[in-house]
């Protein structure tokens, strides 16, 4: 994505981020026929995915609705703003599913047979809800804030940002 | 910047979508029809240079039915949301619909059965339709100073539709008239603009903002997307005008330029590809990537038929290779990924949670369609180059197949897409 504003290469960097996050997931996932044994490099893997997924998505999607969306809604733009919010709805209670039962599973020293299905449920549709969701905001919402945000909101905006979410 | 806008503002710009989907729906229908038609006329292509009858139906049910009908659908859902500007009345995008679809059916059953009234009526509807749609969408980019790649290949596509149109109805015209002294040069300038002018320009244009979208890359600079929609320009007018003259010299020049163009789209569009957050390709990719390999393969076959060698085997399998190798392999790769893309769009745009595209896809008929394809363009080519109707034959059997097998996939995402919208209620 070309993106001129402070604010957009921020967001694409943490997009970067968590699409290398979800990637490796969805490897994992695909790797995996039954519940894997948990080993020093799953205990790892299962750390970083639930801290990055509690801490990355929970302050990404709480800045977008709290600080940079409110600046679409004031020039109009609605239509948008409801679209990727409903998508945060659907998208965070999953991303925190994943991470507790990541962390749990860490926690109990493996997966059961229940946890295990839950987990490669819920990961396998975060992995597809989240990369659909940031198509559109690399394609559409990174433009729109060059488009339509002046200089001096967009470095207040990446101020926020810096200090919200980083 | 490209794609800039795509989907901002996309649900209130998202057209209703029975507008988009009548134009899908007609394409995957036709699509079948196409290689039946084929089929039918299998033993005439052998050698093809003109000439009305199941050949020269098939050929337009798969550029007018199948590529120009998804075209017009893509683009009236597509640019309104790139350009951020609103497009026309919904009616009148209904209204070309109602034009464009009986005109193809008629023009193609004129062309099969060799009836000079189906052509002409046919042939008037379609271009009444393709004109309702040309003007919605020189509204849309009169109002856009931005998306300069993009507008730059539309505009282009327009102009070449306009050129396009008027050969194809001087062509209809001259069956019964017989005013034109050779026929040849006239309809090769026709395909040259049809091909790769209103359809290649705008798969182009549209290129720079649906790759880079689904594999989540960079985009393609301005620059480059201003500097291919001008090479292409340059390159159809010397193409189109040197087969108008009979110049077969100038006719291939213009090719050359093409190429030249062509390189230059391909090395950036595989440079955004490089880019790429998202590693995994979608199964989708297959056809695209075979379809960029064809497209100036069939140029080069094309430089073949300017220059005079051997046309009983060139000018067919250029015909071949532009058609049913770069254009349909394109079109059918982009559609499948479209369709469930705007599917799920449409399933959230009311505040509901939209339905996975995982959910609504079945695979398994799209890689029977994928390998069948490419069966299909395997036989066709080598049919044509020995002059074996039966190998010609076996293609369009092949190529039936996977339009069935087509069929199947997109009549199961709208099953499921509506288990899911009954099931959100």
């Amino acid at each position: 994505m070309l993106t001129q504003s402070q604010t957009g290469t921020l967001l694409h960097q943490d997009h970067m981020a968590t699409i290398e996050t979800l990637q490796k997931l969805e490897e994992f996932l695909g790797r995996q026929r039954s519940a894997p044994a948990l080993d020093a490099k799953l205990r790892e893997f299962l750390q970083g995915l639930a801290k990055t997924l509690r801490d990355e998505v929970e302050s990404h999607f709480g800045f977008e609705e709290n600080h940079l969306f409110p600046v679409f809604t004031q020039q109009g733009q609605t239509g948008i703003v409801m679209m990727l919010t409903m998508e945060h709805r659907a998208i965070l209670p999953l991303a925190v599913q994943v991470a507790d039962l990541a962390a749990g599973a860490v926690q109990a020293g493996g997966f059961d047979q229940q946890a295990w299905r839950d987990f490669r449920d819920s990961g396998a549709e975060l992995v597809e809800r989240e990369i659909f969701h940031v198509q559109k905001e690399e394609m559409g919402l990174l433009a729109a804030i060059s488009a339509l945000v002046d200089p001096e909101t967009d470095s207040r905006l990446a101020e926020t940002y810096r200090r919200t979410v980083k | 910047m490209l794609g800039g806008g795509l989907i901002m503002g996309a649900e209130d710009r998202l057209l209703p979508p029975s507008v988009p989907f009548r134009f899908f729906a007609t394409a995957i229908l036709m699509h079948v029809a196409g290689w039946a038609m084929l089929l039918v006329g299998a033993d005439t292509l052998p050698g093809f240079q003109g000439g009305l009858g199941p050949g020269l139906a098939a050929l337009h049910l798969m550029t007018l039915g199948v590529l120009s009908t998804t075209v017009l659908g893509a683009a009236f859902q597509l640019l309104p949301v790139a350009t951020r500007r609103q497009l026309g009345p919904v009616w009148a995008c209904r209204l070309t619909w109602w034009l464009y679809t009986p005109g193809v059916v008629l023009l193609c059953l004129g062309m099969a059965m060799q009836t000079s009234w189906a052509m002409h009526a046919g042939g008037c509807l379609v271009v009444a339709g393709l004109a309702v749609f040309a003007v919605l969408v020189a509204r849309n980019l009169l109002q856009v100073s931005d998306l300069p790649a993009v507008t730059g290949h539309v505009w282009v596509a327009l102009a070449a539709l306009l050129g396009l149109a008027v050969l194809g109805l001087l062509l209809v015209a001259d069956v019964d008239a017989g005013f034109l002294s050779r026929r040849g040069p006239f309809a090769a300038a026709h395909a040259v603009l049809a091909g790769y002018g209103f359809m290649g320009s705008l798969a182009m244009g549209f290129s720079y903002v649906l790759v880079p979208m689904f594999v989540l890359s960079q985009g393609v600079p301005d620059a480059v997307g201003r500097q291919t929609a001008r090479l292409l320009a340059l390159a159809l007018v010397v193409a189109a005008g040197g087969a108008v003259a009979g110049s077969g010299v100038v006719a291939a020049l213009g090719g050359v330029i093409g190429l030249i163009g062509i390189g230059v789209h391909l090395r950036a569009i595989l440079a955004a590809m490089e880019t790429r957050m998202r590693k995994r390709l979608e199964p989708f990719f297959r056809l695209v990537r075979l379809a960029w390999v064809l497209l100036p393969v069939s140029v080069v076959a094309g430089l073949a038929v300017a220059l005079g060698d051997a046309p009983e085997l060139t000018a067919p399998l250029w015909g071949w290779l532009l058609v049913f190798g770069w254009l349909l392999t394109f079109v059918s790769g982009i559609l499948q990924r479209i369709i469930p893309f705007l599917v799920s769009m449409h399933s959230g745009a009311h505040g509901g949670m939209p339905v996975l595209m995982s959910r609504l896809v079945a695979q398994p008929p799209l890689t029977v369609h994928a390998v069948l394809h490419g069966v299909a363009l395997a036989l066709g080519a080598a049919g044509l180059l020995s002059g074996s109707a039966l190998l010609v034959r076996a293609a369009a059997v092949s190529g039936l197949a996977g339009a069935l097998a087509f069929a199947v996939f997109a009549t199961l995402v709208f099953i499921r897409a509506r288990a899911h919208s009954s099931k959100s209620r």
